[in-house]
């Protein structure tokens, strides 16, 4: 298993467009947002525009690199008959399942790491040092219902199918998430929902863990929930299409 | 063909050891430990309205290569599909080794060509090779693979980025790296040359000689009869037959005599022994025989006016025309 994870892993860093997208991206919205907005001193949150943002912009690339491997790839793969073919060696169904997971939610590290470092040397930011890798722990584990998602949406869509409903997901969780702007801003039926997605939990949980005070179970509870509901529902459509199966 | 529990000429087996000793060598269909690799019991499967496998019993005996013939939509794919657990049979019962399928597969006994079967997209042949045989509880070395698939020089090509007949290379290498005890080919010579179907049926062979039992699907009817000790053909989801590519041949007739007679008719000639058919064909008349030499005997002596005689043979591929259009009608 270890075997199959390491290729999945050196395959996803060898795809220097998808790389681009989940590294670039990020990146390129922080320096953009945490210059027009970095002066604007936001007193109620307790924390620097340029820090907020940072972690704003760490989970957004995070959960982008997640969703990308996750549910694209594995559509592709379906489709091009590799599902089928690896289900023919020893390698158990869970194990390739797990391996999967695995690999797509190591995927948001570089995203996580390449902000952090900018937001580090581009606007100065500074944190206490083991505040770096604990919040950048932090979000990678808590991409854990993305990752889920990501599997949902491979095993339901076909290659292109799934490469647009990811990128719709990705973008409406961003947004109504309060990643690219606060929720405080959306109209309150909007912010009702704002208020149950992953997305806004996760920026939740590192904005504590920025401000010092810790991340919050509530938060962690939500994260879990949304993993459990994609997993099962993932679960059922690939039971599904099993049976079907020509 | 079930081997059973047949006794021969020593009688019935009077004691357990006797009986142990019986099952030793005969094997006990079903068990682990059998003469049958693969066994098929009654069974069907259907997609919607369509009956693709209907009622299939079969049964493969270790160490033989057995050829599954036939046309597109004959239920060979549903059935190799279902021999590798990728798909559950509706009705009756399948064992492959002993075990049902899947179980075999997931212990490395199977390897496996799929049709339909691609490969991790952005990685190499030999990283991909090197990962699959780390599955595999007693693989061969990557070099043997490497050789006898044919992919030397190519190992560091990324695997979408092959041509046809790379790739179905590459699908060769993938099931035998596991060094498996039972091949499962589905069309394998598909997109290959001439050169590379060469070579593909020599490494085959040399699978064989090693005890590796081997089931392959082709419409290739020339591979059957030369790479299959054991020719099935399937039509419509059913066996229409059975046995050696000789037996095949013999039971529609693989051989013609063309002539031409000094009066014209054909009456009569279907029933000169060894001939199978006749029909005239402008002025001359073509018999269908499963023995030339006793049909052309046969034929001097009834008609002393033929003449301007040929004897030819007839491929495969129109004795399987034969006897899927017999089943058709």
């Amino acid at each position: 298993m270890l075997a199959y994870l390491s290729l999945e892993l050196r395959r996803s860093l060898r795809d220097r467009r998808y790389l681009l997208l989940v590294v670039g991206w990020p990146v390129a919205a922080y320096l953009l947002f945490s210059t027009v907005f970095g002066s604007t001193a936001d007193a109620s949150e307790g924390l620097a525009p340029t820090v907020e943002i940072m972690v704003a912009m760490a989970t957004f690339g995070a959960m982008g690199g997640v969703l990308m491997a996750s549910g694209p790839r594995l559509a592709i793969d379906r489709q091009i008959g590799w599902v089928r073919q690896l289900r023919l060696t020893p390698l158990s169904p869970t194990r390739i399942l797990a391996a999967r997971l695995v690999a797509a939610m190591a995927l948001s590290l570089p995203a996580i790491v390449l902000t952090f470092v900018t937001a580090a040397a581009v606007k100065g930011v500074t944190l206490p040092l083991w505040e770096w890798p604990a919040l950048a722990l932090l979000i990678a584990a808590g991409c854990l219902p993305f990752a889920a998602m990501g599997v949902l949406v491979g095993t339901i869509a076909d290659g292109d199918g799934a490469q647009g409903l990811t990128m719709v997901l990705y973008l409406v969780l961003a947004a109504l998430g309060g990643l690219w702007m606060p929720v405080q801003i959306l109209p309150s039926a909007l912010r009702t929902v704002a208020n149950t997605l992953p997305s806004y939990h996760l920026a939740q949980l590192g904005w504590h863990v920025a401000r010092g005070t810790g991340p919050a179970l509530g938060d962690g509870l939500v994260l879990l929930a949304w993993f459990a509901g994609a997993a099962l529902l993932a679960v059922a459509a690939s039971r599904r299409l099993t049976l079907r199966a020509a | 063909m079930l081997t059973g529990f047949t006794t021969g000429d020593g009688g019935a087996p009077r004691t357990l050891w006797h009986m142990a000793q019986h099952l030793s060598t005969t094997g006990l269909p079903g068990s682990g430990d059998g003469a049958d690799a693969v066994v098929l019991d009654a069974v069907t499967r259907s997609f919607g309205p369509v009956l693709a496998v209907d009622r299939l019993s079969l049964a493969v005996e270790r160490g033989k290569t057995l050829a599954l013939l036939g046309p597109n939509g004959a239920g060979k794919t549903t059935t190799i599909s279902m021999l590798l657990g990728l798909t559950r049979p509706d009705s009756g019962s399948i064992s492959v080794f002993g075990t049902p399928p899947g179980v075999a597969a997931a212990r490395g006994m199977v390897g496996a060509m799929l049709q339909d079967g691609g490969m991790m997209p952005g990685v190499q042949v030999n990283e991909l090779l090197s990962m699959t045989r780390r599955l595999y509880p007693a693989p061969l070395g990557l070099d043997e693979v490497v050789e006898v698939a044919q992919l030397r020089g190519i190992e560091r090509r990324r695997v979408d980025r092959l041509s046809g007949g790379q790739s179905q290379r590459l699908r060769l290498a993938m099931a035998l790296i596991g060094d498996p005890q039972l091949l499962i080919l589905d069309e394998p010579t598909a997109a290959m040359d001439v050169e590379t179907r060469r070579g593909f049926w020599h490494a085959m062979q040399g699978f064989t000689e090693r005890g590796r039992t081997i089931l392959f699907s082709t419409h290739y009817l020339d591979e059957a009869d030369v790479a299959a000790d054991r020719v099935v053909m399937m039509a419509r989801g059913r066996v229409v037959a059975d046995g050696t590519p000789s037996d095949i041949k013999d039971s529609v007739g693989l051989r013609v005599i063309r002539c031409a007679l000094g009066a014209p008719g054909v009456t009569g000639l279907d029933a000169l022994p060894g001939v199978v058919s006749a029909t005239a064909r402008g002025d001359r008349v073509e018999l269908r025989c499963r023995d030339t030499d006793i049909a052309l005997r046969a034929l001097l002596a009834a008609r002393p006016d033929a003449h301007d005689i040929e004897v030819s043979g007839v491929a495969l591929e129109d004795a399987f025309i034969a006897i899927t259009d017999g089943i058709a009608a």
